[in-house]
């Protein structure tokens, strides 16, 4: 494991108005490492994401990318120093078809091509990867919900990432459809690509998270190993309280 | 990391080859229809021989605009600040400078572009209508400017480009070299449009269109790759704005930074298909067409039908003739009602 | 200085009509994010319904303008309803494509049944003139200007008390949402284009009474009611005042200090300022922000 950790943030911080959304986030993602980022609905967990990729300035702090301070940095600079990302919202190109969409991301990575027939044929592999063979002639338009989110990751993965912030990759999708994402980012791990995973579901991160973050008002609670985390009676209180007790209990 | 298994793998080569034929097929088709007009241009009177010309002028207007509105996505509605930014350098080059046309007409271009970075700069940062304003204030803005800068324009009472005696830098064109002349920016811009259709630079642009954040995540520098679309589109515009100066001779503030070119830029393009090649040129040579037997026909009511048929174009045909097309084959869905259920409230 | 002073006075007056002209685009656009290119001609058509209802009737102006606002509503109504409805959730171009065709329209209409003559609305009053010391102000100026001003404020206070003001509102913050909440969305945009198209007709009554008018003049007032709409931040009717104001006071000092037709330019400049360092205009926040648009 190199010294220097991919991701490494001081102090970050971003005001909205009189909304203090994030503040004061210190941490760092060792390279490999799977982490995961919980917290409650606006606990400032995609302001994060949108800081450490561009999308947002932060007010204060700073963003180091494999120790290059890259803070207020626009989203392709970001994009191009081998970070990627997926949106909560799903965002595809809708005119164009979900080949073309992961194209897009492969003409523009880090190491893009300019040839179009290439990135096609790229894209295809990635596809596959995230399974979603076969579906390449779609327009986004016609996806089911579990195929759209797949797009996202799709996308994010042609960009051949070293570090991937993904964005509730898995919130709306049904069991049977986690179980998939969670292999693929197993994989992606085992590969040597270092994860952010921000998520809902809380077997996702216990699945596949060798750390985890939780956010609550903006700051960071707590961070450490999962199972100690999770039991942290803090955390329970703040976030998880009866909402996850009751999600247990419908799970059983 | 090749997981494919053998049957996609086939399929897709065999796409890859259907590709192919695709791409070079419309380049084909663009050839012939160069050559029937090269061989029309015989069979034509005067005053026709204009008429085609005006046609030719407008689908290299309509092609140039369709780059940043119809690709990018950016409804530029002062784009016709960069035919009069055009026009006016060629006529004040020719006139005070005594330059060539060709020499004018080139730089023309370059000031054009020029003027898009600066003015895109800034702008380019707005979206939606805020931009279409933006530009249409920079368009009257210039028309203002130049009117006002008398010694160097002539302001409202115009300026003439020497074309005969002694001061002369280039001969007047006549009707057939204008001909040529717009025929070859027409080709110009289509060549140029087909280019950026299938190239990155034109997925980079769709994407933008489509959703610029996500576009940014992918690592495309979306201020780049606007500020050189709208370059690219003035730079054309800049080149028609200068032929159409020296083919008037006498050019004023009024005509030159007319919004109704604007106008017709973006009716062109949105009425035949935005963000394709084919519709920016089917719509000016339909619009063009239109209006011309318009005009003869009922020279009065002429604004009027026009006005007409451009609302009832929208409405039944929002995506534009070509985009409708491709996407009735698709899914075999003809009815023009399916278009207004789409948009309607 | 006295020219300043009657400049300023002048260009204030200017400003409350050109609020009145641009107080119904501004809401227009922030309720429906629709431009209307055809504002203009809503304007100039209010003049000629003045105008007619004077010649005709020998109505006066300021009493005709409440003719030409209730002509203009319905004309505005029924052009919501059954035809930028059709189009009111395509791209942008869409509308401002369908507002340009209308536009094309009404000024070729009126050309047609008008002329292209330019007319004033004849009072025995307006064009008498109070003095302050060295400072006249034309009586028609002054009633017009008071009118206009009342007007818009008349409107905001309709528009954030009463229900139907609400609902319009609502509409625009949050269609659906609107929606679930029994608001007919279609009849409060219909009716929202109505007030728009009203409002127009009335400054237009006005702006024939205190100066001439021809078709093409249109042109200038949709133009300028951007210009007004941008300044003041869209859907911000207050801020449409504020916007006409400034732009007409600004319009007045430069037709005093700046020589040719500088002047014209000048709006244009304080557009493209405004919108590149102040997007949401001049007054608070706007109904939507320039660069979070979709």
């Amino acid at each position: 494991m190199s010294a220097v950790p991919v991701l490494e943030t001081r102090g970050l911080g971003r005001r909205f108005g009189g909304l203090q959304a994030v503040s004061d986030v210190s941490f760092s993602v060792p390279a490999g490492q799977v982490l995961g980022v919980i917290g409650p609905n606006g606990a400032g967990k995609s302001t994060f994401i949108n800081l450490v990729t561009g999308h947002t300035k932060p007010s204060e702090g700073r963003v180091l990318i494999d120790g290059k301070d890259l803070t207020g940095a626009r989203p392709w600079v970001i994009a191009q120093a081998g970070v990627a990302r997926t949106f909560q919202i799903v965002k595809p190109f809708r005119g164009m078809s979900v080949r073309e969409n992961v194209a897009v991301g492969i003409l523009y990575g880090s190491n893009g091509t300019n040839v179009m027939s290439k990135a096609l044929k790229a894209a295809e592999e990635v596809l596959e990867e995230v399974g979603m063979a076969g579906l390449g002639d779609r327009p986004p338009g016609e996806l089911s919900v579990a195929d759209a989110r797949r797009l996202e990751f799709a996308k994010a993965l042609a960009l051949r990432p070293r570090l991937l912030l993904l964005d509730e990759v898995m919130a709306g999708l049904r069991h049977t459809e986690i179980e998939p994402s969670l292999e693929l980012i197993r994989k992606l791990k085992a590969r040597g690509i270092t994860i952010i995973v921000v998520e809902h579901v809380m077997k996702a991160i216990l699945a596949v998270s060798d750390q985890v973050l939780v956010l609550h008002q903006g700051k960071v609670l707590t961070s450490g190993d999962p199972r100690d985390v999770l039991s942290d009676p803090r955390v329970i209180e703040a976030y998880l309280g009866h909402r996850y007790v009751k999600r247990r209990e419908g799970e059983s | 990391m090749s997981t494919l298994t053998k049957m996609p793998q086939q399929g897709l080569i065999s796409t890859l080859r259907g590709d192919r034929a695709k791409r070079l097929g419309p380049w084909a088709l663009g050839l012939v229809a160069l050559l029937a007009a090269l061989g029309l241009q015989g069979q034509l009177y005067s005053g026709q021989e204009r008429t085609v010309a005006t046609i030719f002028m407008f689908v290299a207007l309509a092609q140039a605009w369709n780059l940043i509105g119809g690709f990018a996505g950016y409804a530029s509605f002062g784009q016709v600040v960069f035919f009069g930014v055009g026009g006016y350098f060629t006529a004040v080059a020719m006139s005070h400078w005594h330059f060539s046309f060709w020499m004018s007409l080139l730089l023309s271009g370059f000031v054009a572009a020029l003027f898009a970075v600066i003015i895109g700069i800034p702008l380019l940062r707005l979206k939606g209508h805020y931009f279409a304003i933006a530009t249409l204030g920079v368009a009257e803005g210039m028309r203002e400017v130049v009117t006002n800068l008398t010694d160097l324009t002539g302001g409202g009472a115009g300026i003439t480009v020497p074309t005969v005696g002694n001061n002369a830098t280039t001969a007047y064109l006549g009707n057939d070299g204008f001909y040529l002349l717009f025929l070859g920016l027409a080709v110009l811009s289509v060549i140029v449009g087909g280019l950026v259709a299938r190239n990155k630079f034109g997925y980079a642009l769709r994407a933008i269109n489509q959703d610029e954040d996500a576009a940014a995540a992918l690592g495309i520098n979306t201020t780049r790759m606007k500020v050189l679309t709208f370059a690219l589109s003035g730079f054309i515009t800049g080149l028609v704005g200068a032929s159409y100066a020296f083919q008037q001779v006498t050019i004023f503030p009024e005509r030159l930074f007319d919004v109704d070119i604007t106008v017709l830029m973006i009716i062109m393009v949105v009425i035949g298909g935005s963000g394709t090649v084919l519709g920016p040129l089917l719509g000016a040579v339909a619009l063009q067409f239109l209006s011309e037997f318009l005009r003869q026909n009922f020279t009065n009511l002429h604004t009027f039908i026009l006005g007409a048929i451009i609302i009832v174009a929208v409405v039944l045909l929002p995506q534009g003739a070509v985009n409708y097309m491709r996407e009735a084959r698709r899914t075999k869905e003809f009815s023009l009602l399916a278009n207004v259920r789409k948009y309607r409230l | 200085m006295s020219g300043f002073l009657q400049a300023t006075v002048y260009g204030l007056l200017q400003g409350g009509l050109l609020a009145l002209v641009a107080v119904g685009f501004s809401l227009v656009w922030g309720v429906m994010n629709v431009v209307n290119l055809a504002h203009g001609g809503f304007v100039i058509l209010g003049a000629y319904v003045g105008w007619e209802m004077h010649e005709w009737f020998g109505l006066d102006p300021f009493l005709g303008m409440f003719v030409s606002a209730a002509v203009l509503f319905v004309f505005g109504y029924v052009l919501q309803r059954f035809l930028i409805n059709l189009v009111i959730n395509g791209p942008i171009f869409i509308t401002l494509l369908l507002t340009f065709g209308l536009d094309l329209m009404i000024v070729q209409g009126m050309n047609l049944v008008f002329s292209a003559d330019y007319r004033s609305i004849k009072t025995s009053y307006a064009s008498n003139s109070l003095a302050f010391g060295s400072v006249r102000v034309p009586l028609g100026r002054l009633l017009a200007f008071a009118l206009a001003v009342a007007i818009t404020v008349l409107l905001v206070a309709v528009v954030n008390r009463t229900r139907t003001g609400l609902s319009i509102l609502a509409t625009g913050m949050d269609r659906g949402a609107a929606r679930l909440m029994g608001i007919r969305a279609r009849h409060v945009y219909a009716l929202t284009f109505g007030i728009a198209a009203g409002l127009a007709g009335m400054a237009g009554a006005m702006i024939g009474t205190v100066g001439t008018f021809n078709p093409s003049a249109a042109a200038s007032f949709t133009l300028m009611s951007f210009v007004v709409a941008v300044l003041g931040g869209l859907g911000n009717m207050y801020g449409a005042l504020v916007g006409g104001l400034v732009i007409g006071l600004v319009q007045a000092w430069g037709g005093q200090y700046l020589p040719g037709t500088w002047v014209n330019a000048l709006a244009f400049l304080v557009l493209i300022v405004v919108l590149i360092f102040r997007p949401t205009g001049l007054v608070g926040r706007a109904f939507y922000a320039a660069r979070q648009e979709v």
